[in-house]
């Protein structure tokens, strides 16, 4: 038998000085602990549940959620939640840029929207290009999808004197106002870093109910839902845009290798689509498909100048290194129409 | 399920307490506690649990078979297909998409043929810490240090949820024995357990988080964009974000387990103070320091023989060490970078700690630490060698604050305090009444909580690995 040291120092616990308490000891202590968090903070359990989209935990979190909410409905938790509101790391977003608590997508009676020049992108119509001007800033941001976009990007255009901001905010959603609302988010991008071309990349956690016209919940995928999240689109596509000073590079959701995902993704790129037609002239859309699944199949690798190369991470939603660097150079390709560096 | 989130904090205490309802009856225990821990794994993808499983019985079949083999050569073989299955599984998991590319490029470079199916493969979390734990224990069975376990222990071993995702990596000989009776329920150590619970996640969320948010990731993501100020600032605020980042999982792993009546061995001991590679090595990740040295070193020959080889050995396994970190040519150097360290250190033989003093022993020691932290952030060499020439240009610091100064001088500065007052204020801290220290571990929680951004708690970055 080989003989260990005690080199983990298994008996640490058991050395002068350690005091030993009982089992019920441990459970009431760790009772007294998620009574605490319960009282004062019980209405993150709703939060957690509304940030799941469907599901076991989902009904679980919401069962626990709602009591727990209602215990946490006190003056202690009040000025418990203002407290550690000053020590948030998030910035103060304005509300009244959020998107709208019913979502709109009707038109008044009556009156038939104008179709102007700025429906049409003048490299589609083959038309004469405006003139290009000096790429200095550029925002990239979005969800999960815009990592390690955001930072490929920043490494060729920063050595160029570029000003390249990273903001994603991983794991938020248009469909999803729990973690960040990207109404209000967009607008204080815009008023932080006045950039003049964004990139935006997101669709990795969609499919959450919104709310509709009359305010009850549309659930995902129907056209319905498709015009409630056009909008939500179309609203962060305007802030963006800033009346016209700014161009908009607004990526499509890859193909997920999941079909639950797949039908999502679908039905998110036809929205901004829809979202982005009245002013094609300044918002492009950049089909990832064309580049990543060009036979409308889900594939791990795509062939490259004659090579095969994986491009997708292993959860089958994401772009890995590679797959980022390639989407890069044709996003720069297109960027490089608009404005010299 | 991460220990920081809400689903988490809702499973302990329903799992706590079922967990000492039941331990007096065994026979309804040990389900209980494996349906618990598969539940707990099964957040992350269900589908992941019949891995597990699968990696149980396969190496309960081995240590059988070992165990009724009359012969040395017979348990030899046995032993190694089961270490050679068990090291398969973890290279399909997480080696695959790593090594199918490299290999298709140079075939490509050659024009020779279709390589293998160009996939991504998801890597199943905490693959390598239950496959090192399945490997201690048909190897400990070979050698003799642990009898063969019943098969719901062995599956208590493996999947017990306080260490299933990121260690420590706890040897079968350690973990079976404590599973031979109930555990005690009035020497439960409660007081070190929740401390060490808040502790951890002061660690993990408050520090490590922050200095990723404001400094190493916005430095490491584009080097090009700083100058050496924030360079070196980053390199440091790396060097303490990864060992409050790992040791603070860590400490709640083990204080979990204390609440549960379980011990885990140690993992971290202050290690940046230590006074060279052989120190540090024994006091950061120890535990697979001392799988490496118990199951990679010393089958190869450890120091019994000429130099050059003990060389080879320490090389060969720091290599691997480095490649068990992650399936990128980056772990593989800073693996070789260690093992360079270990080697120089030998073939110095102390000459270097009889000429010099401990202070600049440890400066150097902690320097080139951090200078490996450095590899082992970056993304490809490229990008190392991006962040190393950004040492040399001049600018201003323009990511130094007051915060991230002290988050980066309060961690390292509390490990060069003398041990015996540090181990005393712990002492007396593990000393108080357990429903205090609830009391404030809860306040803790909430402050702590307060502190995450929108976006949740990121992962551990041991959970990659």
């Amino acid at each position: 038998m080989t003989e260990h040291r005690d080199d983990s120092e298994m008996s640490r616990f058991d050395r002068e000085g350690v005091r030993h308490f009982t089992a019920r000891q441990s459970v009431i202590a760790v009772g007294i602990v998620a009574a605490i968090l319960l009282v004062l903070s019980g209405n993150s359990i709703l939060n957690a549940a509304d940030e799941e989209i469907q599901g076991t935990e989902k009904t679980l979190l919401k069962a626990i959620g709602n009591p727990a909410a209602t215990l946490a409905d006190n003056p202690l938790a009040d000025a418990s939640g203002k407290l550690a509101s000053n020590l948030s790391p998030d910035e103060a977003l304005d509300p009244a840029a959020s998107f709208p608590s019913s979502g709109s997508g009707t038109i008044n009676q009556g009156q038939l929207p104008p179709v102007t020049p700025s429906y049409f992108d003048p490299v589609e119509l083959d038309d004469k290009l405006p003139p290009k001007v000096p790429l200095e800033s550029l925002l990239v941001t979005g969800d999960s999808l815009s990592q390690p976009l955001d930072t490929e990007l920043a490494r060729r255009l920063t050595p160029e004197g570029i000003e390249v901001t990273r903001d994603a905010h991983v794991g938020t959603g248009i469909s999803n106002s729990t973690l960040v609302d990207w109404g209000q988010l967009s607008a204080a991008q815009v008023e932080k870093h006045h950039p003049q071309a964004v990139v935006v990349f997101i669709g990795a956690n969609e499919g959450y109910p919104m709310p509709g016209p009359n305010g009850k919940d549309i659930p995902c995928c129907s056209p319905e839902w498709a015009a409630v999240y056009a909008n939500r689109v179309r609203q962060v596509i305007d802030t963006y845009r800033q009346d016209g000073r700014a161009k908009v590079y607004w990526l499509t959701v890859p193909l997920p290798r999941d079909p639950a995902r797949q039908r999502i993704a679908s039905v998110v790129n036809q929205s901004v689509v829809v979202a982005a037609q009245p002013w094609r002239s300044q918002v492009r859309i950049i089909d990832t498909d064309e580049y990543f699944s060009p036979d409308d199949r889900y594939s791990d690798s795509i062939t490259v100048d004659g090579n095969d190369q994986i491009v997708r991470e292993s959860d089958g939603i994401h772009l890995n290194d590679a797959g980022s660097s390639l989407l890069a150079d044709r996003l720069l390709d297109r960027i490089d129409l608009d404005f010299t560096r | 399920m991460l220990f920081p989130t809400i689903e988490f904090a809702i499973f302990f205490p329903v799992a706590l307490a079922l967990s000492w309802l039941l331990m007096p009856r065994q026979k309804l225990w040990k389900p209980y506690i494996i349906i618990a821990s598969y539940v707990f794994y099964a957040a992350a993808n269900p589908k992941f649990c019949l891995l597990l499983g699968g990696i149980t019985i396969g190496n309960q079949i081995a240590a059988k078979l070992i165990e009724a083999s009359p012969g040395e050569r017979r348990r030899k073989w046995i032993t190694g297909i089961a270490v050679a299955g068990n090291l398969a599984l973890l290279g399909v998991f997480k080696y695959y998409s790593f090594f199918v590319q490299d290999w298709a490029n140079l075939l490509e470079k050659f024009h020779l043929g279709a390589p293998a199916p160009l996939l991504t493969i998801a890597l199943p979390i905490g693959v390598s810490f239950f496959t090192f734990q399945a490997i201690t224990y048909v190897v400990d069975v070979k050698r003799g240090d642990a009898k063969t376990a019943t098969t719901t222990d062995l599956a208590i071993y493996l999947s017990f949820f306080p260490h299933l995702i990121a260690g420590p990596i706890v040897r079968a000989s350690e973990f079976l024995p404590q599973l031979k009776a109930p555990r005690d329920p009035n020497r439960v150590a409660v007081g070190a357990g929740l401390a060490l619970v808040g502790i951890g996640l002061v660690k993990k969320v408050l520090i490590a988080d922050y200095l990723a948010r404001v400094l190493v990731d916005p430095v490491f993501g584009v080097p090009q964009a700083y100058a050496a100020p924030d360079a070196l600032l980053a390199a440091y605020g790396y060097a303490v974000q990864i060992y409050c980042d790992f040791s603070g999982y860590t400490d709640i792993a083990i204080g979990l387990a204390l609440l549960m009546g379980f011990i885990f061995p140690q993992n971290f001991n202050r290690p940046y103070r230590a006074t060279g590679f052989r120190d540090f090595w024994r006091r950061w990740h120890m535990t697979l320091s001392r799988f490496l040295r118990d199951y990679v070193y010393i089958p190869l020959g450890g120091s019994h023989g000429t130099r050059l080889f003990t060389y080879r050995n320490l090389m060969v396994t720091m290599l691997l060490g480095g490649l068990w970190h992650g399936a990128a040519w980056t772990f593989v150097l800073w693996g070789g970078f260690q093992g360079a360290g270990l080697v120089a250190e030998h073939a110095l033989n102390g000459r270097i700690g009889r000429r010099t003093p401990a202070w600049f022993r440890w400066f150097g020691t902690f320097n080139l630490v951090v200078l490996g932290w450095i590899l082992f952030r970056s993304q490809s060499l490229e990008q190392f060698w991006d962040y190393i020439g950004r040492f040399f240009v001049a600018g201003p610091a323009t990511l130094l604050t007051l915060p991230v100064l002290l988050s980066i001088l309060v961690v390292i500065g509390a490990q060069l305090l003398p041990e015996k007052p540090m181990e005393r204020l712990q002492i007396r801290i593990e000393q108080l009444n357990p429903m205090i220290l609830a009391v404030a571990l809860a306040f803790t929680i909430l402050v702590v909580g307060a502190t995450v951004p929108s976006q949740g708690v990121p992962p551990f970055i041991y959970f990659q690995f």
